[in-house]
C-alpha cells in the first residue's frame, strides 16, 4: 500500500491518529495523558516526517522510530510546547536558548561537511541542506526545512470554509489553483452541491495552465543549472506569456481567486491562438534542446532515483512518474475524456524528469483545447454541513491531499499534505555517486515547494 | 545550433519599453548623480524570503526574463548580503526565519536599506498573526520602502524600486 498522509486530530478525550493509504484509512485512538504510537518508518520511511511533526504539534511520542529529533520546531523554539493542541492559544512566543540540531553525518578520514542555507545564493525559498562529502563526491545529504513554517493549520481553525480560502490559495504560490480545487471539492461536499460539467472543465483548464507555467519555468532553469542559459531565456519568455494568459483568464498572474462559483467568460478565439503558438514554440524547443549533446551529457544518469526506491519512499508527481511510477490523480474518466494520457519515464534521472515535464506540457496543451469553455454559470452553494471531508488534486508538483473537519459550521481541523512533503524525503537518495556541483541541477529537476512543505 | 541562431534573429528583441520608460528616462537623468554617488551606478539587491508563498520570488525571477530584463536598468540580484546595497524582504518573518533574516541584515555593508516586497512582510496579506509569525517586519528592521501587492507584478516591482531610488 502507498502511504499518503499520517496526522493527528484532537478529540474531547483522546487523539485520533489518522493514517491515509491509497486503499484504506486507518484510525487509532490514543489517550491524551500519555499518547504513544508505533512508528511506520521501518516499512514506509516517508512516515518519519509525519511522525516527527505529530510529536512537535501534539506531543505524541513515537515508539521505535530511528529519528526522534524535532522537525518543525527549530533551535530556538520553546521546548515542550505543542501548539496544535487546542488549549494552546498564544499568539506570540519568545525564542529560548539555542540548542544545536544534530545533523545526520557520515564519519571517516577526510570526510567533511558542507552546510548550505537556509538562505540560498539565488532567488529561492529558504531551506537547509547538509552534505557529507568525500572531495567532490556527495556521500550523503540531509534535507532540513520548516524555516517557512507559518502554522497555517492552526491559523485556519475556527474559520468558515469561505473565510479560509484566501489563505489556502496562498499556501504555495506555484500550486495555488490546485489548492483551490481541493478546497472547492471540500466546499462542494460540505454543501452537498453538484458542480456543473462546464465549471469543472474551466477549473481543470486553469489547473493545466498552472502546470504549464511551472513546467516551462523548470524547462528553462534545469538547462540553466547545467550552464545552458539560452534555454532559460527561451523558456522564461514562454512562462511569462503563460502567466499573462493566466492573468487574462482569471484576473491574476498566479490565479489567486481563480477557482470559485461565480460566472466566467473566456475569449476562446484568443485562447486557441495562444495554444497554437505555444505548441509551435514547444516543437521548436524540443527539437533544439534534444540536439545538444553536451547538455544531455549532464542530464543522463545524474541524480538517479531507482523505481523501487521511488516506490519505497511513496513519492508522488513528476518525481514518481520519471522513475516509472504510473501515478497521477488525473488518471480518471473525466480527464481521459479530455485527452489526458498518463506519461512515465524509466530512467529516473535528471534527463527523465526533464523529458517528463516536456511530455506533460505537450499533453496539457491538448487537454486545454478540449477543456475550453466559453462560459460557466454561477453555482449557489447550499448550507454547510458538519463532517470530515477529503479532497485530492494533481498539482504541477504531484498529488495534493487535503482534509478538513467541519464542526458547528467552522473548521475544527485543517490538514494538508503537499506533494513536496513526500518528495523532499526522497531527495537524498539521488545524491550518492554525484558531485556536489550537480546538486543544484538535481534539486531543480525535482523543483519542490518549500512553502507548501513547511506550511 | 544553427536553428537557434535562426530563431534568435527572427525573434529579435522582446524587451518591452513599457509606459514607464519615458518616466524612467527622466528619472534616470535626475537620479544619475545620486545613484552614481550612492551605488556606483548600479544597485545590488539581496532577495531574502522570510516565509512567503513563493509568488514574490517567482515575480523577482520573472524580472530577468526577456520581457523585463531588469539588469538593463543597472539593478541586479546578488548572491550574498555582503555584496548588497538593498535587502528585498518578502514573506511573513516566520519565527524560524527571523534570526536568519537579522543575520543577513547584519552582514550587509553600510549604507544599507531594507525594502519590503508584497503584502506579507507588512502583515497586510490574509495570513493572521500567530505564534509562528513575527511580521510586520518593521518591528524588527528599519524599513526604507514598501512595494505593495500580492504578489506585486514585475512591472510594479520595477516602479517600486524606482520610487525607492527617488525617495533616498
Amino acid at each position: 500500500m502507498r502511504l499518503i498522509a499520517r496526522y493527528a486530530v484532537e478529540l474531547e478525550e483522546v487523539y485520533e491518529i489518522v493514517t491515509v493509504w491509497d486503499e484504506q484509512t486507518d484510525r487509532v485512538r490514543v489517550s491524551k495523558s500519555d499518547p504513544h504510537i508505533e512508528t511506520l518508518s521501518h516499512t514506509h520511511p516517508a512516515a518519519i516526517w509525519f511522525e516527527r511533526k505529530m510529536h512537535d504539534d501534539f506531543g505524541i511520542v513515537i515508539d521505535g522510530a530511528f529519528d526522534n529529533r524535532p522537525l518543525v520546531h527549530q533551535e530556538r523554539f520553546p521546548r515542550g510546547l505543542h501548539p496544535m493542541q487546542k488549549h494552546f492559544t498564544q499568539t506570540a512566543i519568545e525564542p529560548v536558548e539555542y540548542l544545536p540540531y544534530k545533523y545526520e553525518t557520515i564519519g571517516g578520514d577526510g570526510v567533511f561537511e558542507v552546510a548550505v542555507g537556509p538562505i540560498h545564493a539565488g532567488i529561492i525559498e529558504p531551506g537547509h541542506f547538509q552534505f557529507s562529502q568525500a572531495g567532490e563526491e556527495m556521500l550523503h545529504q540531509e534535507v532540513r526545512h520548516f524555516y517557512k513554517y507559518r502554522a497555517v493549520e492552526k491559523m485556519l481553525e475556527g474559520k468558515t470554509l469561505a473565510d479560509a480560502k484566501a489563505v489556502i490559495e496562498r499556501i504555495s504560490g506555484n500550486e495555488s489553483v490546485a489548492y483551490q480545487i481541493a478546497w472547492r471539492d471540500i466546499a462542494l461536499q460540505a454543501a452537498k452541491t453538484e458542480l456543473p460539467d462546464a465549471n469543472r472543465k474551466y477549473h481543470a483548464m486553469l489547473l493545466e495552465l498552472e502546470r504549464i507555467i511551472h513546467h516551462l519555468t523548470d524547462l528553462g532553469f534545469i538547462p540553466n543549472d547545467a550552464g545552458f542559459g539560452a534555454a532559460l531565456a527561451f523558456c522564461s519568455k514562454l512562462a511569462e506569456e503563460a502567466r499573462r494568459q493566466m492573468q487574462r483568464l482569471s484576473g491574476h498572474r498566479f490565479g489567486f481567486g481563480a477557482i470559485g462559483f461565480e460566472e466566467t467568460k473566456t475569449d476562446t478565439t484568443q485562447m486557441k491562438l495562444y495554444l497554437d503558438d505555444l505548441e509551435k514554440e514547444m516543437r521548436f524547443f524540443e527539437e533544439w534542446i534534444t540536439d545538444i549533446p553536451s547538455l544531455w551529457d549532464r542530464f543522463d544518469t545524474t541524480g538517479m532515483l531507482a523505481h523501487h526506491k521511488a516506490l519505497k519512499y511513496d513519492t508522488v508527481g513528476v518525481v514518481a512518474r520519471a522513475s516509472g511510477m504510473a501515478l497521477d490523480r488525473r488518471d480518471n474518466d473525466f480527464y481521459r475524456a479530455h485527452g489526458f494520457v498518463l506519461h512515465t519515464e524509466k530512467s529516473g534521472d535528471v534527463a527523465a524528469r526533464f523529458k517528463q515535464r516536456l511530455a506533460e506540457v505537450k499533453n496539457a496543451i491538448v487537454m486545454m483545447r478540449a477543456l475550453l469553455m466559453e462560459q460557466t454559470d454561477p453555482v449557489t452553494l447550499n448550507e454547510v454541513h458538519d463532517g470530515d471531508y477529503t479532497a485530492y488534486a494533481e498539482s504541477s508538483l504531484g498529488e495534493l491531499f487535503m482534509n478538513i473537519i467541519v464542526k458547528d459550521g467552522i473548521i475544527e481541523r485543517f490538514f494538508v499534505r503537499d506533494p513536496s512533503f513526500m518528495n523532499w524525503q526522497a531527495l537524498h537518495l539521488m545524491m550518492p555517486g554525484n558531485i556536489i556541483a550537480d546538486f543544484p541541477l538535481i534539486n531543480k529537476s525535482c523543483d519542490l515547494s518549500y512553502a507548501g512543505n513547511d506550511l | 545550433m544553427i536553428r537557434f541562431w535562426n530563431k534568435r534573429l527572427k525573434t529579435g528583441t522582446l524587451t518591452e519599453a513599457p509606459e514607464i520608460d519615458t518616466e524612467l528616462a527622466a528619472l534616470r537623468k535626475s537620479l544619475k548623480d545620486e545613484v552614481k554617488k550612492k551605488f556606483a551606478g548600479s544597485l545590488a539587491i539581496r532577495m531574502v524570503d522570510s516565509g512567503s508563498c513563493n509568488a514574490c520570488e517567482a515575480e523577482c525571477n520573472a524580472l530577468s526574463n526577456p520581457y523585463y530584463d531588469l539588469e538593463r536598468l543597472g539593478i541586479y540580484f546578488v548572491a550574498s548580503p555582503r555584496h548588497a546595497d538593498v535587502m528585498l524582504l518578502s514573506g511573513l518573518m516566520t519565527f524560524n526565519m527571523t534570526p536568519h533574516v537579522l543575520d543577513a541584515y547584519a552582514q550587509m555593508p553600510e549604507p544599507k536599506w531594507v525594502i519590503t516586497l508584497g503584502d506579507c512582510p507588512a502583515m497586510l496579506s490574509p495570513f493572521e498573526k500567530n505564534f509562528a509569525v513575527n511580521a510586520p517586519a518593521q518591528n524588527h528592521l528599519p524599513i526604507a520602502h514598501h512595494i505593495p501587492g500580492c504578489p506585486p507584478s514585475p512591472d510594479e516591482i520595477i516602479r517600486g524600486l524606482l520610487a525607492f531610488l527617488k525617495k533616498i
